[in-house]
């Protein structure tokens, strides 16, 4: 498996001060990697240095070759990275199938054959094609965030907490979608506080606490180890 | 009284039509645009020397329009561009001051260059009967117009595929940057387009009364109250908000006067922006 | 580097502006000038509280201004009143009005913007009132004055001198809040206001007491400015005769400083002679001035003679 994206010591700054330092990670072709660590860890920032809507004030950021850091992150939504935030960002005020009409803005003429993927993959979604996005319940919305960004076929998705203030049903089940579209040949980077899910689904890990990469290694291995247990999976 | 009706709708309607662009260059752009009232009245203008030149009156008007909307695409490629490097509160307030300095300039401009220019568009009916009541054609015009303006917006914004682009970075500029979508050419567009509705609109005074180079900064005043009463995000409520001001004004100032209507209308603005600050009419984008 | 004390500043400044009349050898022309650039200068003392350290963005200033000098002269002129009984009101109705403004848009939440929008549209409703209450205010002719006031703002020296003494005593007021508990929290308001409120200021009180302090000085430089000139009405106190004229004044000084609304002030009144041969084309340079200044000399002169002399002005 090649490698797809790769951060070398990156570090971003808001203001004087450093949120991220030092960090070095790498994402292969199919692969899924978690992000763990607690709440200001930096994780969120690093997800948006890398989608270009951040600026690093150090290091690089390389996507199939490539270095994609100082681009804009319109730019980079184009060659194939794309961001889902934690916040979502709909659009309120337009429908389910405008939300996702718009997300295939880059590719725009094959958008019919993507929103019958995005439709299948999310049921729910095509219940509620017609709803405006501001109606939906959380799950719903963090569904459609997803289905968004799927619309314009990106090679590697970018998914901030995507758990966040989900019932646990729904949280197995958008995790069910992640393994399908891992089967699929997507690449997913994953930032998550839910650890267990995180751990479950995908091959690697890295633990970021105060902005560093604290441990990394298979998922297995992360599972397995103590401290891991003992911080994030609240084992004794 | 269904005279003052009419009269009232039309008047607002002209409102509504100088306060659009406002709401969507704010909406936007996020930057309260206080030259608005000088690119329409630049319009006006451009209108009027054309005339002047024995151009088409058609024709003129068209050139007028062009002329806002060169003005708009000027000042959007040149001025705005250090506010659009910032965000949130910092670009609203360089947008404001940076467009109050352009109101000065193109004020100062055309009070020393063409002070007694006015434009004065008469037409061959003064007025006809619609049934009992007497309708001037200039009011008929200015509401078909106002009425085609609008309804080709609204088009544009909820059926093509670069109006729903506009929506949404009215509705989350962010989201739309996720989508791949560049907010900055699609802003320059925006500017342009209300910069030609505000040209409109200082055409369509040209129709109703007359207008000359001093009308600018009343023109911003009523263009800002209006959007602020309908929503200065939502060009639904800018357009209800529009007409109804019109009723009001127009009922008002049969009954009250002028000075206290205004006062009305002045003490509704700000009482909007106290207890309703997104508006009173804000519904759908 | 080294620091200029305010006080040092201070003393400076008025011990230069009391000799400016000697330098003017005497020309009546130009008395009236300087002293039009005093009461400039202490409008922009009063933004500067308002909106240079607490970024409330007023644009109201000529109304709260003309409110308080319609109110000194009508009823002086209609009531008989001695104008040191109508002064007092007339800086209490401004200093009432701009805290109340504050307080409202504190607690609702605006945002500069809207608070700009909101007294704008106050702005125009003070004209359309003076306007309308026509019996009163003499509508768009205005009222004169000579002769109404104290004799000391008449005319000549004396006025220079008191108005002169007004400023001072607005600096004054000036620094003495900025050197208060008052001075830091607006500092901390300023830069996030957010926060501010998390550390437990009081946002709220400091926000309002900024616009009350200000907004009282514009009434009493208000009310001295229609005394002293002669005559007034709503052109005077219009937005683009006051509002501009801080602003401009305050963009080219330095906005948040003490020298800020002096060295504006001169500069401000420089440009204005020179522009005078232009005729109604100076609308025009003070736009294009606007722009300029907002889009490249944001900090103003003081910001830059500190860098270039690497003394900290104050």
């Amino acid at each position: 498996m090649s490698l797809l994206l790769s951060g070398e010591a990156v570090e971003v700054a808001y203001g004087d001060i450093a949120v991220v330092r030092g960090v070095n990670l790498e994402v292969r072709e199919g692969e899924a990697v978690a992000v763990i660590g607690p709440n200001g860890a930096g994780k969120t920032t690093l997800f948006k240095a890398i989608a270009g809507m951040l600026a690093l004030r150090d290091g690089s950021v390389r996507y199939a070759g490539a270095r994609i850091d100082g681009r804009r992150h319109f730019e980079i939504v184009r060659q194939g990275i794309v961001y889902v935030p934690a916040e979502r960002e709909l659009f309120p005020q337009m429908s389910v199938l405008e939300n996702l009409e718009l997300g295939a803005y880059s590719c725009y003429g094959a958008r019919a054959e993507r929103l019958k993927f995005v439709l299948d993959l999310f049921p729910r979604l095509h219940e509620r094609r017609r709803q405006l996005a501001g109606t939906l319940s959380g799950g719903e919305q963090q569904m459609l965030a997803i289905g968004r960004g799927l619309m314009s076929r990106p090679r590697v998705l970018l998914l901030d907490e995507p758990s966040t203030g989900l019932a646990p049903f729904f949280v197995s089940e958008i995790y069910r979608q992640f393994g399908q579209l891992k089967r699929e040949g997507l690449t997913i980077l994953l930032a998550e506080q839910q650890v267990p899910h995180a751990l479950g689904f995908t091959d690697r890990a890295y633990v970021l606490e105060n902005g560093r990469i604290h441990l990394s290694g298979t998922s297995n291995e992360l599972l397995g180890n103590a401290e891991v247990q003992r911080a994030y999976l609240g084992m004794a | 009284m269904f005279a003052i009706l009419l009269d009232g709708i039309v008047q607002g309607l002209q409102l509504s039509l100088m306060a659009v662009g406002i709401t969507l260059i704010f909406g936007l752009g996020g930057v309260l645009n206080l030259a608005h009232g000088q690119i329409a009245v630049v319009g006006g203008i451009v209108t009027a020397l054309c005339i002047g030149e024995g151009l088409n009156p058609v024709l003129a008007c068209a050139m007028g329009v062009l002329g806002s909307g060169v003005l708009g695409l000027l000042m959007d490629r040149t001025l705005l561009v250090p506010a659009y490097r910032l965000a949130g509160e910092e670009r609203l307030l360089l947008g404001l001051l940076v467009t109050l300095g352009l109101s000065f300039v193109v004020n100062g401009f055309l009070d020393v260059r063409y002070p007694t220019v006015a434009l004065t568009l008469r037409l061959p009916t003064p007025s006809f009967a619609l049934g009992e009541v007497t309708v001037r054609t200039a009011s008929a015009v200015v509401a078909l117009i106002a009425l085609a303006a609008f309804g080709l917006l609204f088009a544009f914004l909820k059926l093509t595929l670069l109006g729903k682009v506009v929506r949404s970075i009215m509705q989350n500029e962010v989201g739309a940057g996720l989508c791949g979508i560049n907010p900055a050419r699609i802003r320059t567009l925006i500017v342009v387009l209300s910069a030609m509705m505000a040209g409109l609109a200082g055409v369509v005074q040209g129709l109703f009364s007359s207008l000359g180079t001093e009308l600018g900064n009343e023109f911003t005043s009523f263009a800002l109250i209006v959007a602020v009463i309908g929503g200065v995000r939502s060009v639904n409520g800018t357009l209800v908000a529009g007409i109804l001001l019109g009723i009001v004004n127009a009922f008002a100032s049969f009954y009250v006067g002028a000075y206290l209507t205004l006062l009305i209308l002045l003490v509704t603005a700000a009482g909007t922006i106290l207890v309703r600050p997104q508006g009173l009419f804000a519904f759908r984008t | 580097m080294r620091i200029v004390s305010e006080r040092t500043a201070l003393a400076a400044t008025a011990v230069v502006l009391a000799l400016v009349p000697l330098a003017l050898g005497g020309s009546p022309h130009f008395l009236r000038i300087a002293t039009l650039m005093l009461i400039g200068m202490a409008y922009a003392v009063a933004f500067n509280i308002i909106f240079g350290h607490t970024r409330q963005l007023f644009l109201c200033l000529g109304a709260l201004a003309g409110a308080s000098a319609y109110v000194s002269v009508v009823l002086t002129m209609k009531a008989g009143l001695s104008p040191w009984l109508t002064m007092p009101l007339g800086v209490a109705l401004a200093a009432a009005l701009g805290g109340a403004f504050s307080y409202v848009s504190v607690r609702r939440g605006l945002g500069v913007i809207f608070v700009g929008i909101v007294t704008l549209v106050f702005s125009m409703i003070f004209h359309n009132l003076v306007l309308g209450l026509r019996e009163w205010t003499n509508g768009e002719t205005g009222l004169e004055t000579k002769g109404l006031g104290p004799a000391v703002l008449a005319g000549g020296l004396p006025a220079y001198y008191a108005i002169l003494g007004v400023l001072a005593a607005s600096a004054l007021v000036y620094h003495a809040l900025m050197r208060s508990r008052a001075g830091r929290a607006f500092q901390a308001i300023a830069d996030d206001e957010f926060a501010a409120e998390l550390a437990g200021i009081n946002v709220t009180a400091y926000k309002v007491l900024a616009a009350t302090v200000g907004s009282a000085i514009l009434g009493v430089v208000g009310v001295v400015h229609a005394y002293y000139g002669g005559f007034i009405s709503p052109t005077i106190y219009a937005l683009g005769s006051i509002d501009i004229v801080a602003l401009v004044t305050l963009l080219l000084g330095g906005m948040g400083t003490l020298l800020g609304p002096v060295l504006g002030g001169v500069l401000f009144t420089l440009l204005d002679e020179l522009v005078r041969p232009l005729g109604r084309l100076n609308v025009m340079v003070y736009g294009i001035l606007i722009i300029v200044l907002v889009i490249t000399f944001r900090h103003g002169f003081v910001a830059m003679l500190r860098k270039r002399l690497k003394i900290h002005l104050p």
